[in-house]
C-alpha cells in the first residue's frame, strides 16, 4: 500500500505541535523571606528556563503607559508613599495579565509573583508552586541579610504579607493562602533551596509526559 | 550602564540620599542626575534655562524629581515640569512633593531630616537641585 507523502509531514507537524504545547511554565508565589525567588532561580538554571520577576512589573507598567505604577508596586512597604489612581492601576493590572500570558506562550519560563498562579490557572503544562516558611524564620533571614533587628524584620514580613494578600484579594478575588491555587506547596523552614528546586525540577518532566500522553490519547490518528 | 549604590555617591541634599537608600533597599537600579534637559534658549540659541531631574530609573524608564519646598513656593518647579512635558512628552517624570518626602523620611527613621523639611529652612533652600 502506498503511503501518502503527506503522512510523515503530518506526524512532524503533530510532534512540533505537542512540543510547543508542552513548553513548561512554572509559577512561583512566595512569601518574603521564604527564599522563593532563590528557588525559582535555581529551577530556571537547572531547566535552562528564563526567570521573570521584576521585569514583568516594569514591562507591564511601560506597556500601560504608567511607569510610576511600577514603582508603587515594587514599594510594598509603602516607603515612597505613592498612590496611583484607580484608572492607572487598572491599566497596569490588565497589562500584567497580558504580559504573563505572553511569557507563558513563549514557554520554558519561571514566572515569580504577580498572581501568575491565578492568571495561568488551569493552563496545561503549568506548575503552580507556593513557597512558604514560618514568620519567625523569614524575619530572621531578613534580619541577617539586611543587618537589622529581628523585630524590624518581623514588621517587614507582616507588611509584605499584608500587601501581597491584598493584591491577590483586590485584583483577583482569591485568597493568597488557598492551597487549591497551587500544585505544590513547599515550606523552606527545614529544606534547602537546592532540595526544593530539585523537587520542582523533578516534577516538570513528569507533568510534561502526562500532558503528551493525554494529547496522544485524545488524538484520533 | 552606570548603576549606583547610595553609599558611593555624594548627594546635594539628604532627601536624595534617603530616596537612593529606598531604591537600593528594593534593588531598583538608578542613576543620579544623569541628564540635563534644556528648557529655554536665548536669542543666540544658548541654553538659558535647564532642568536636571535627580534620578533616572532605567528599568522603569522613569525620571524622578524630589522637592522639599513649601507648596506655595513650588510654582517655579511646577512650571519647569510643565515645560518638560511640553518639550519632551516622551519622557516619563515623577515629582515627589514635600509631604511625600517628609513621610518617606519618617518611615525610614530619618526624623531629624524630616524635621528639617518641616522647618523654615525648607522654604528657602529645600529644593534638591538647582534644576
Amino acid at each position: 500500500m502506498k503511503v501518502p507523502n503527506t503522512y510523515p509531514c503530518a506526524i512532524i507537524i503533530i510532534r512540533i505541535y505537542i512540543l510547543f504545547e508542552t513548553m513548561a511554565v512554572v509559577t512561583i508565589s512566595r512569601q518574603i523571606g521564604s527564599l522563593g525567588y532563590e528557588i525559582g532561580k535555581l529551577v530556571a538554571e537547572q531547566m535552562k528556563y528564563r526567570i521573570v520577576w521584576r521585569e514583568l512589573i516594569n514591562q507591564a507598567a511601560l506597556q500601560a503607559g504608567v511607569p510610576t505604577v511600577a514603582l508603587a508596586m515594587i514599594d510594598e512597604l509603602h516607603l515612597l508613599g505613592l498612590a496611583p489612581s484607580q484608572q492607572e492601576t487598572q491599566a497596569y493590572i490588565e497589562a500584567v495579565d497580558h504580559v504573563i500570558l505572553e511569557f507563558a506562550n513563549q514557554g520554558n519560563v519561571v514566572i515569580v509573583g504577580r498572581a501568575s498562579q491565578v492568571v495561568l490557572a488551569g493552563q496545561p503544562n503549568t506548575i503552580h508552586v507556593r513557597i512558604i516558611a514560618p514568620e519567625e524564620t523569614r524575619a530572621q533571614r531578613l534580619a541577617d541579610v539586611q543587618h537589622i533587628p529581628v523585630q524590624s524584620a518581623l514588621e517587614q514580613v507582616k507588611a509584605s504579607d499584608r500587601y501581597r494578600m491584598n493584591y491577590l484579594r483586590r485584583f483577583h478575588h482569591v485568597d493568597w493562602d488557598d492551597p487549591l491555587l497551587y500544585d505544590l506547596v513547599i515550606n523552606t523552614a527545614r529544606l534547602t533551596t537546592a532540595a526544593a528546586a530539585a523537587w520542582i525540577c523533578e516534577l516538570i518532566p513528569l507533568n510534561e509526559n502526562q500532558v503528551i500522553k493525554q494529547k496522544k490519547e485524545g488524538d484520533p490518528a | 550602564m552606570n548603576i549606583h549604590q547610595s553609599h558611593a555617591v555624594k548627594f546635594i541634599h539628604p532627601t536624595e540620599e534617603a530616596f537612593a537608600r529606598v531604591l537600593d533597599f528594593y534593588g531598583i537600579e538608578w542613576q543620579y542626575e544623569p541628564r540635563t534637559f534644556p528648557l529655554e534658549w536665548d536669542e543666540d540659541g544658548n541654553v538659558s534655562e535647564a532642568f536636571t531631574p535627580d534620578f533616572y530609573l532605567p528599568s522603569q524608564d522613569l525620571f524622578i524629581e524630589l522637592t522639599t519646598v513649601r507648596p506655595q513656593l513650588v510654582t517655579h518647579k511646577n512650571r519647569k515640569m510643565q515645560r518638560m512635558h511640553e518639550l519632551y512628552p516622551q519622557i516619563n517624570i515623577k515629582l515627589f512633593k514635600r509631604r511625600e518626602m517628609r513621610d518617606m523620611m519618617v518611615k525610614y527613621g530619618l526624623y531629624e531630616e524630616a524635621n528639617n523639611i518641616r522647618g523654615s529652612q525648607a522654604q528657602v533652600s529645600g529644593d534638591t537641585n538647582n534644576g
